[in-house]
Parts: structure tokens; C-alpha cells; sequence
């Protein structure tokens, strides 16, 4: 499906990285201690460095930051902030919404809309398309769009398939009326018959965690360890699945917005891996001086966040005009953004110091007083 | 591409040490893994269109195979 808005400008955006850093080179154990194994995965995949939540940490504290970051710096009065849209696929709790949550512990005013968007990959771009819609139509005034994953915990660390890959991440974007036309356009689509291509079986309503899975580890040929809370990933299929998808539905909003290549500042791909993204820039024809693979190799596979990560990353201190986003995955679902960023304040990356969370045990405890309503 | 230049990219893909040819068993070499079948996907379809399923590994055997599929 395709869109267009008018009137809406993306004011500022933060993005928030955990401070704990991984390097691909002190994990050489993922590669059975082969310095050479190692090297070859760091040329064909891109594995560098990234950065992980720490325990008991999760995508709301990230996300808590990035709010407080973006609205402190760019001086936003709290209340003017009518509406907060969180994209994630790890929210705290099924229910209440996370936003919600959020919503509290920022401390916005009560004449606000709240909700969750639950999209992987392809989130960050449905949340602008949201938050275009809702200003543009006037339903609201401004928009706090936060998004984030914290993919690094989807899998458990001894498994080498899934687990390099990761790096967590959050977001907090702020998005307004403005006078100027300053067109935005959104391509996006779905294909719900590959939702099991990647999937974590056992987190919701429809396979509980009980004890006949609690314990339950399974060893696959290569000796990788999985639960079935664990994310599957299915490679190849993967893979086809971009190739046909996402350099087409670059074409596509390039079209659609009337735009060349030259008109496009900036190219912000998912940064699946280093090999995914190189394939796309190969096929789409897009500059490499106008885009990026290697975002991938310094934070890892940022999941939802994983574009707004690029942004940040790549386009601070720096003037652009349009620029296109590109996320594809998890749904399977894809999106396309083309929009203008030369009013955006780019506050870049901002490393987040260890909180002092409650523990597991804490929570546990606190839990059970509720329950005995004491 | 010719298939002398196909082998040159093959051995790139493997980034092995050891001298390819066309009718060598992929299995006999330690590189033929997980890494570089993943590679060998995305040279197919970057250079020839040709889509690779997880299956078509299984009849996969040698490097004249992997040349069929890219129809050289």
C-alpha cells in the first residue's frame, strides 16, 4: 500500500545504546576457537562489535532514555505531547501495553493516546507512517514515537546462529505539524503466509511457558543450544525473501514519490547483516557513498530499531534533505519511507549508564505480596 | 562470467587455501559450511537471479553443480 502526507516534520531524534559492548573477537568460542573461521565470518557477515542489554534491563528503560534525552534537549513541554506510540516485539508484560508504561514514568500529561505497535524489523518505518497519519490529518498535535528491541535476548548466548548477530537498541523520535508541504511517502506490505519464518515460538498466549517447556533445551547437528522461547531464524528462506522484496519496494517508493536516485540524500537500509545489505545496494543500484553496510559491524542487527540506528549513526552534524529508509523482516512484513529530514535535530547516539533495576528475585517477591494482597 | 572466473569467485565464496576444480566434493572441504552456503545464495542471486532453497543444498555436491544452477 502507498501514502503520501503533507504538512508533518520530523523534529528530533535520539538514538540509545546499552554501555555493555561485546566484540566479535573476544567471542572467538561461537567459531570453535578458529582464528580462521572467525576472520571468515567477519568478512562475509560483517561481525564487529555491538551492544547488549544488561540484566533485568529491557527495551522500556531504553526507551525511557531516549524520551528523556530527546525532550530535555529539545526543550518540549510535556504536555504538548498528545500522543506516544512504542514499536517493539518485547514489551515488558502482554498487557498492560508498554506504552503505557512508559507514558507513566515519563510523566506526560493524561490528554494523551498510548499504544503498542508489535513489529520487528519493518517497525520503526509503520511507526513514522502512523505518526505521519496522525499529524497530517490533524488527529494529533505532536507525536512521541519511541522504538526499540532488545533482539540480543531472543536467543540464549551460547548459540552461535543467532546470538553474534544482535546488538540492542531504542529510539525516541518526535514528529509535528508544520506549514511547509514537506511531502512524505510511505510504501508498505505484508506477506502473513512467512510468519513462521521467523518466530519465537513459545512468548504469547498461544504456547504458554509451562513446565513441559520450562526446562526444555534442545541440541541441534551443529550443537547450537535452543528453547522454545527461543527466535528462530530461517536463513535462506530469509534471505529470498529480501532479495525479491526490498530492493523492489525501493523502486517502488522512488516512484511513487516522483524522486531519482540523485534526489535521495541518503539510503538507510536494515542492517540485517553486512552480506544482506550489500546484496540490496548491488541490486537496487543505490551509490555506496550514499549508504551504509558497516552500521551492522560496529552495533549488530538493531532489530526494529535498526534504521533509525543508521540515521543517527551516519547522518548527525550532517545536512540532508529527503532521505529513504528501507526495513524489511520480521511478519513477514516491509516498509519504505521517503522523507525529509533538514529541519531534524539529530542528537545521534547516547550510550546508557547501568541502571540500578530490581532483580528477578526482587521482582518474584513483589509479585507474590500482590497476589496474597498483602 | 566464464567458468574460469566462476571458479575464481567460488573461491572466494570458500576462502579456502586449496585448489578448486569443478568436479572436487564440496563436502571434503572444511569451508563448506553454514558461512559459505550462505555466501554461495547470495552470489547466485546477485549475479545470475538463480533463487537457492535450503533443499537445493542436499543435491548439491560439487562445484559443477553450483555452475548448473547458475546456468554456466
Amino acid at each position: 500500500m502507498k501514502s503520501r502526507f503533507n504538512n508533518v516534520k520530523i523534529k528530533g531524534i535520539v538514538t540509545v545504546l546499552p554501555q555493555n559492548r561485546i566484540d566479535i573477537d573476544d567471542e572467538i568460542g561461537y567459531f570453535d576457537n578458529n582464528q580462521k573461521k572467525l576472520d571468515r565470518a567477519k568478512k562475509m557477515v560483517g561481525f564487529g562489535s555491538r551492544y547488549v542489554v544488561s540484566e533485568n534491563m529491557t527495551v522500556v528503560d531504553m526507551a525511557q532514555e531516549a524520551a528523556e534525552i530527546l525532550i530535555e534537549e529539545l526543550k518540549e513541554d510535556k504536555n504538548t505531547i498528545d500522543t506516544l506510540i512504542l514499536v517493539t516485539q518485547s514489551p515488558d508484560y502482554l498487557y498492560p501495553a508498554s506504552s503505557c508504561i512508559l507514558h507513566g514514568r515519563l510523566g506526560l500529561g493524561e490528554n494523551c493516546a498510548a499504544f503498542d505497535v508489535g513489529l520487528g524489523c519493518s517497525g520503526y518505518v509503520y511507526g513514522l507512517w502512523l505518526a505521519h497519519s496522525l499529524v497530517s490529518s490533524g488527529a494529533s498535535k505532536k507525536v512521541l514515537l519511541l522504538a526499540g528491541d532488545d533482539a540480543s535476548t531472543h536467543s540464549c548466548r551460547e548459540n552461535r546462529i543467532s546470538n553474534p548477530l544482535f546488538g540492542d537498541a531504542a529510539s525516541a523520535t518526535l514528529i509535528e505539524h508544520t506549514d511547509e508541504e514537506n511531502t512524505a511517502y510511505f510504501v508498505m506490505g505484508t506477506r502473513g503466509s512467512g510468519w513462521d519464518k521467523i518466530v519465537a515460538p513459545a512468548t504469547g498466549r498461544r504456547l504458554p511457558v509451562r513446565e513441559d517447556i520450562s526446562g526444555l533445551e534442545i541440541t541441534d547437528n551443529s550443537g547450537n543450544k535452543w528453547h522454545l522461547y527461543d527466535e528462530i531464524l530461517k536463513g535462506i528462506d530469509v534471505f529470498n525473501f529480501t532479495m525479491e522484496v526490498a530492493p523492489q519496494n525501493m523502486l517502488e517508493a522512488l516512484e511513487y514519490s516522483g524522486k531519482s536516485i540523485d534526489d535521495i540524500d541518503y539510503f538507510s537500509i536494515h542492517q540485517a547483516n553486512k552480506q544482506i545489505v550489500d546484496t540490496i545496494i548491488a541490486k537496487s543500484g543505490i551509490p555506496k557513498e550514499k549508504t551504509t553496510s558497516e552500521v551492522f559491524s560496529k552495533y549488530g542487527n538493531n532489530s526494529t530499531n535498526s534504521v533509525a540506528t543508521v540515521v543517527c549513526d551516519k547522518l548527525k552534524d550532517k545536512t540532508s534533505n529527503y532521505i529513504m529508509l528501507e526495513a524489511f523482516g520480521v511478519g513477514l512484513s516491509w516498509g519504505n519511507a521517503i522523507v525529509n529530514i533538514s529541519e531534524l535535530n539529530n542528537l545521534g547516539i547516547r550510550f546508557m549508564k547501568d541502571k540500578n533495576l530490581p532483580s528477578r528475585e526482587d521482582m518474584i517477591e513483589n509479585w507474590i505480596k500482590h497476589f496474597k494482597g498483602e | 562470467m566464464d567458468r574460469n572466473e566462476f571458479l575464481t569467485q567460488m573461491q572466494d565464496i570458500l576462502q579456502t587455501d586449496e585448489e578448486l576444480s569443478f568436479d572436487m566434493n564440496l563436502d571434503d572441504l572444511e569451508e563448506w559450511d553454514s558461512l559459505s552456503k550462505m555466501a554461495t545464495v547470495a552470489f547466485l542471486d546477485s549475479n545470475f537471479g538463480v533463487k537457492t532453497t535450503f533443499s537445493d543444498f542436499e543435491s548439491i555436491k560439487t562445484i559443477e553443480d553450483i555452475a548448473k544452477k547458475a546456468g554456466i
